[in-house]
């Protein structure tokens, strides 16, 4: 990309002006850490909370964060969706425990009562002007400053997403056309159901996750299940697409494109030779009205859209500190789906999840990657090469583009001085 | 879980202690090995299954783990023997007193299991609270699982999930 040469900010962690040398104390830092909450999950992001279907009823939340904000999903009384806050306006108390749950017509705080309505509004407090004149609130007491933290909320095909920010781009426009694309591929507008949930805490830092989605590199040498079954190859007939800001991306592969012997470039991966003993376990359809069987849609900064074979999901990458993050799946079907898809969705969700034959991999690896750079010296920096030093689209998978993509959006968010390649 | 019809406590010691000799028979293939001997515990036709409590409740069948035949079980023996990769570690599945019942489609039982998980620089931390749900018949003399429903109370799971549980 040709940008104009920036001066890099004093926090002068990057070496250089691209992406391709990324410092280890952006995975570990603390400071670092607390600017990425208030810079990117607070700040002018749009960030997944949930799926419309998963609160159907007037009254329904469903409890989620951003960052590590607590957050609220929540189905209001004329149909549409409020996001708030899960912390009284009073003295900070959570107002809803369970994952899932009925708020009935109000919120209310357990502690002293405080209630809101279903958009974060402060309607009364018991003894609000006191017991016979005495106690109470000052009658100056101004209720319509102390609601709850509202977010801006945009709804894409039954996808919900909310931001901190209310002045944010209109959340067609933060994705891009080509995001929109591969977005509503999935996504198309059919009515979604959940098919189950997994939550699995994985320690090591949450962009490490994101790296691996954008990482299709790694999928032809680790993960010897799929090499072995011959489910993914490197030679495969793939696209790398990146949205214009660099952030978001998408890859996928068409399915049987593969040639007859993969060129490794003369190192063998060592993979067994292997067949399946039950083949059920993996009778792909294709669903989507094209080759390709697997797309990885990953939109900054914290959102996974999985669509390996039928098993779908989202993947909500938790922050939890520099070294941890928890990984919220959200399996996922239409609900025109017959038995025999519901059998698929079921069964091929073995892949995936914190026992998947693909995904346990990955969770691994990546803790790895947390052990080996902890307590690395200062300037000591992950080299990010493979396919060149840019951060463009590709028709191949032997490349890092889209991790050095995400980092420069990432310096352009962080204020670390805009990236140029 | 969902008694479909009259379920019978069975009071036969001789069976008990059969029933309590599968599970522990079972537990010590995962713990101890050769994880191959995993899936001779079951039905060729069966269902095992890793679900946690908070999807069960809600009616989905959605888990970690979901098996219909002994051939998958062989295919996830292999494949974590073979064709994973993981940080080696030990597990250990601490069973509670088991509850038989039986039904038309055989014995059910239930018990809760804790599994412990041991890392290599030897730091032990508890994987999972759980229940099994069985069902276990009788085939040419040998007790075997029709249905292994392990429900697991810790859905925000602390590690991954390498072995069968
Ligand atoms: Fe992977």
């Amino acid at each position: 990309m040709d940008g104009i040469q920036t001066p890099l900010d004093k926090k002068d962690i990057w070496s250089d002006a691209g992406t391709t040398r990324v410092p280890y104390q952006i995975y570990q830092n603390p400071e670092i850490y607390a600017e990425e909450l208030e810079h990117i999950f607070y700040g002018s992001s749009w960030n997944y909370v949930g799926l419309e279907c998963e609160v159907p009823e007037s009254g329904d939340y469903r409890r989620n964060f951003i960052g590590e904000r607590e957050i609220l999903m929540i189905r209001k009384n004329d149909g549409s969706i409020s996001v708030v806050e899960n912390r009284c306006a009073h003295r900070g108390a959570q107002l809803c425990q369970g994952l899932f749950g009925n708020t009935g017509a109000a919120l209310m705080c357990p502690y002293h009562q405080w209630t809101y309505t279903l958009d974060g509004e402060l309607t009364g407090m018991p003894f609000k002007r006191g017991i016979k004149g005495k106690g109470g609130l000052n009658s100056d007491f101004d209720m319509k400053t102390r609601g709850l933290t509202n977010l801006k909320v945009e709804i894409l095909n039954g996808v919900v997403f909310a931001s901190f920010d209310h002045d944010v781009v209109p959340l067609e426009e933060y994705l891009g056309p080509d995001m929109m694309q591969y977005f509503t591929r999935i996504f198309d507008g059919r009515g979604l159901r959940v098919v189950g949930y997994e939550r699995q805490i994985i320690d090591c830092n949450w962009k490490l996750q994101m790296e691996n989605l954008k990482d299709p590199y790694h999928a032809g040498i680790l993960h010897l299940f799929l090499i072995s079954f011959g489910l993914f190859r490197l030679d495969q007939e793939s696209k790398c697409l990146v949205d214009d800001n660099k952030g978001h991306s998408v890859l996928m592969t068409i399915k049987d494109s593969e040639e007859g012997n993969e060129d490794t470039g003369g190192v063998r991966i060592a993979a067994p030779d292997f067949t399946l003993t039950d083949h059920d376990l993996i009778q792909p359809l294709l669903e989507f009205g094209d080759r390709i069987s697997l797309s990885i849609q990953t939109l900054f900064p914290s959102l996974i859209i999985q669509a390996q074979c039928n098993t779908l999901a989202t993947r909500h990458v938790l922050p939890k500190g520099p070294g941890s993050h928890e990984l919220v799946w959200t399996f996922f079907g239409f609900e025109d789906d017959d038995d025999a898809m519901n059998d698929r969705r079921l069964r091929q969700a073995n892949l995936m999840g914190s026992a998947g034959y693909v995904t346990l991999d990955d969770a691994e690896a990546l803790e790895f990657s947390q052990l080996g750079l902890a307590g690395s010296p200062e300037d000591e920096v992950a080299v990010l090469e493979i396919g060149g030093k840019d951060c463009e689209s590709n028709d191949h998978l032997v490349t890092e583009s889209l991790i050095r993509g995400f980092y420069m959006r990432y310096r352009d968010v962080m204020g670390h001085g805009k990236a140029i390649t | 879980m969902d008694q479909t019809e009259a379920a019978q406590p069975v009071t036969d010691e001789s069976i008990l202690r059969r029933i309590e000799r599968l599970q522990l028979d079972y537990i010590s293939s995962i713990d101890d090995g050769p994880l191959d001997n995993w899936p001779q515990f079951f039905t060729e036709k069966c269902l095992y299954t890793v679900v946690s409590r908070d999807n069960h409740s809600r009616g989905m069948e959605l888990g970690v783990m979901r098996f219909e035949s002994v051939g998958m079980l062989i295919d996830r023996a292999t494949a974590t023997q073979h064709a994973a990769v993981f940080a080696p570690r030990i597990i250990r599945h601490v069973l509670g007193p088991m509850i038989v019942d039986e039904t038309g489609e055989g014995y059910r039982s239930r018990c809760n299991v804790v599994i412990y998980q041991t890392s290599p620089d030897g730091d032990t931390m508890l994987l999972m609270a759980a229940q099994y749900n069985d069902i276990i018949v009788e085939l040419d003399g040998v007790l075997k699982f029709k249905e292994k429903r392990v429900v697991y109370d810790t859905h925000r799971i602390p590690d991954s999930i390498v072995y069968p549980l």
